[in-house]
């Protein structure tokens, strides 16, 4: 199109300085409408949709799902333009190297602004450790001791750690028990053997030292066990007074069944995961009743917002999805903060702030506050009881919902 | 007394185990290959058991002998069209093969029915009766019982059938038996899917307290040829001896040692019989 002259040097001709002309005269048309289209914020979910913690990562992305869909249909983000939120859902599967190499891929492959992740425990140290690299901030309720011990600054954990719950499993369940008329004495404890379990068995072990109760069983056992008769066997021979299991959904189950079938009646209180969910009460119909266990938060305490997980999804909302849900609105509130979606400016809103409203009424306390290790020094853990297909908070009194059953 | 309760619970066990491993012993004796692949009909078992729970109501136990008939009928197709073809071939490509078609079904399976775990309730799974001081686990007991009759069965078919007595004479010398009129292809392949059909028949039986995903096969598949080794290699009697075995040394291995060594012991026992038994408990037939 440019003539080359030899005498002028490069020569404009007509045709170029019309289509030129054109071209100038439409930009403003062309670029406006990219403009008019706020860039959709992509929020990284990583759970496990695979292996034994399926249902857990399904739940989990259903509570987040949730509330993604009522941001969007309200509007967007407001303070980007109406930008949309775009959740990229990937397969964490149940094995840590597999889910860190899902999250370098997630993270390489998009422009993240947060991930949220990964409900195990082990799967969320693994994914944390990409995240804390590239300065992306990851929002979690998984709760081991570990996640906020390592000095990261990108990790948000919005639930006690582990330690303390176990501490709580054990104390509360003392408390109903003396209210109860009954003083424990010997227990047992048996937890599965990655990082949940045994950080949480920390927890119970302390809890039982500081009131100078006696383990007479203190067990780990493997995640994907089969058999739990040797289990049983040992703890009926232990003489506990109690038990408490720390498991994921199909150890639960097992755990629970054998008890019935070899006639161990003690109590079982149960650490959160598997204790808590619909399919428990599925796999175990009436034996189910009246089953204590620990959690981190409850859909009783905030019905108007939980309900609307029971409508669209049909079962009541699971700790991890309420969790899950408010992970995803402290992120919009640190974007809205930050006024922008970038992760670096998102995870300094996030550092040692403070969040209300929305979603977070929905935790204990009615607000999230993150020190500097990242964790909510406003949650405190609760005991919940399966009523029919139920699971109600019975304690502490000033939370409870009802009264709690003790049966010894 | 948690000795005996554990010696019990480990018999149980260890019929189950056994009637899973026939199959893998069985198709070593007639064929001289080693299915990895078997496994993976426990999963088809599995599976086809818990469909039918969940559509057609059928307790598991019930549905055994279908998930028995659909891996016989798979079996069948698979021995015909591709074992066939590397009988006589070196056993690098047996192993190939076999590999091969784990690889498949368990991602087939992954494919067709997703990666969540099932399970079912029955009535009985936390039932159990009492014998004095011990408890009998409902589930076991059945199971253990429907092993029992499998097994008997098999017996049965192998001494006094014409078939059995056809698959001995061809596993004993193919070309013998060639020789007098009996067809060993056709003997082959109703080894091969009987053996895989009695895993399968294991499978739908323990899936009361066992809970079915696609890679349910792997967690057996080690127990399954510890079993057969331990007992001899070839030998049916042998994997029923072994799978007892293994029943009971993970049961009392658990009550001495943490439960996670379970596997550690038993792998310990078995090294040490094998330093001093190479053939197994029974020995081989072949």
């Amino acid at each position: 199109m440019l003539r080359r002259n030899s005498l002028t040097g490069v020569r404009l001709n007509r045709r170029t300085v019309l289509s030129g002309t054109a071209a100038y005269l439409a930009a403003p048309f062309v670029i406006s409408s990219a403009r008019a289209e706020a860039p959709p914020v992509n929020v990284g979910v990583i759970m496990p949709l695979s292996g034994p913690n399926a249902q857990f990562g399904i739940n989990s992305r259903n509570g987040v799902e949730l509330v993604a869909d009522e941001i969007n249909k309200a509007g967007g983000i407001a303070e980007l333009g109406g930008a949309k939120i775009n959740l990229v859902v990937a397969d964490a599967t149940s094995t840590p190297t597999t889910a860190g190499t899902v999250a370098q891929r997630l993270i390489t492959q998009q422009d993240i602004t947060a991930v949220l992740g990964a409900f195990a425990s082990s799967l969320t140290l693994a994914i944390s450790e990409v995240t804390e690299r590239r300065d992306i901030p990851l929002l979690t309720m998984s709760f081991a001791d570990q996640i906020t011990g390592r000095g990261y600054k990108n990790i948000f954990q919005v639930v006690a750690k582990a330690s303390v719950i176990g501490k709580a499993q054990f104390e509360y369940t003392a408390a109903i028990a003396q209210a109860a008329g009954t003083k424990i004495e010997k227990i047992a404890i048996m937890y599965e053997d990655t990082a949940y379990g045994t950080a949480q068995a920390n927890g119970l072990r302390a809890g039982a030292k500081a009131a100078n109760v006696e383990l007479v069983m203190d067990d780990a056992y493997p995640l994907g066990i089969t058999d739990t008769t040797p289990l049983i066997n040992k703890l009926r021979a232990s003489g506990a007074q109690a038990v408490f299991p720390v498991s994921y959904l199909n150890d639960s189950l097992l755990i629970i069944r054998t008890m019935r079938q070899q006639k161990v009646t003690i109590p079982a209180i149960g650490g959160a995961a598997g204790y808590v969910i619909p399919d428990f009460e599925k796999g175990l119909g009436e034996f189910a009743e009246n089953v204590l266990s620990i959690d981190t938060s409850n859909y009783d305490l905030a019905p108007e917002l939980t309900e609307r997980f029971r409508k669209r999804f049909g079962y009541f909302m699971v700790h991890e999805a309420l969790e899950h849900a408010v992970c995803l609105e402290i992120v919009v509130q640190a974007i809205k903060k930050a006024k922008s979606a970038k992760a670096e400016e998102v995870a300094a809103a996030l550092r040692g702030a403070k969040f209300t409203g929305g979603w977070i009424n929905g935790m204990t306390g009615g607000a999230v506050q993150f020190n500097e290790a990242g964790l909510n020094v406003l949650s405190v853990p609760l005991m919940v009881q399966w009523r029919a297909k139920d699971i109600v908070t019975v304690w502490p009194k000033e939370i409870a919902r009802s009264a709690p059953v003790w049966r010894s | 007394m948690s000795f005996l309760q554990a010696i019990l619970d480990g018999l149980l066990i260890g019929g189950v185990y056994a009637v899973i491993s026939i199959g893998l012993t069985l198709v070593y004796g007639v064929m001289g290959i080693v299915n990895f692949a078997q496994a993976e009909f426990l999963t088809i078992g599995m599976f086809v058991a818990w469909f039918a729970w969940a559509f057609l109501g059928l307790d598991p136990v019930m549905a055994a002998p279908l998930s028995f008939a659909v891996a016989f009928a798979i079996g069948w197709v698979v021995q015909g069209q591709l074992i066939s073809r590397v009988l006589t071939a070196p056993s690098v490509a047996q192993i190939f093969l076999t590999v091969g078609i784990l690889i498949v079904i368990e991602n087939g399976s992954l494919l067709l029915f997703g990666s969540q775990f099932r399970s079912v309730t029955t009535s009985y799974q936390t039932a159990s009766l009492s014998l004095g001081p011990l408890f009998v686990s409902i589930p076991y007991l059945i199971a253990f019982a429907m092993s029992l009759l499998s097994g008997i069965a098999l017996w049965w078919f192998m001494r006094a059938s014409w078939f059995g007595r056809a698959m001995r004479a061809t596993a004993q010398n193919p070309s013998a038996a060639r020789l007098m009129g009996i067809d060993a292809a056709l003997m082959y392949k109703i080894s091969f899917a009987l053996g895989v059909g009695l895993t399968a028949f294991g499978g739908a039986v323990i899936l009361p307290y066992v809970t079915v995903f696609p890679g349910v096969g792997s967690q057996f598949v080690v127990l399954m040829f510890t079993v057969v080794v331990l007992g001899g290699l070839g030998s049916v009697a042998g994997a029923v001896v072994g799978g007892l075995a293994v029943g009971v040394i993970q049961a009392l291995s658990a009550l001495f040692f943490p439960i996670q060594l379970q596997n550690l012991i038993l792998f310990v026992v078995f090294i040490l019989v094998l330093a001093v038994r190479p053939q197994g408990l029974i020995g081989a037939s072949r």
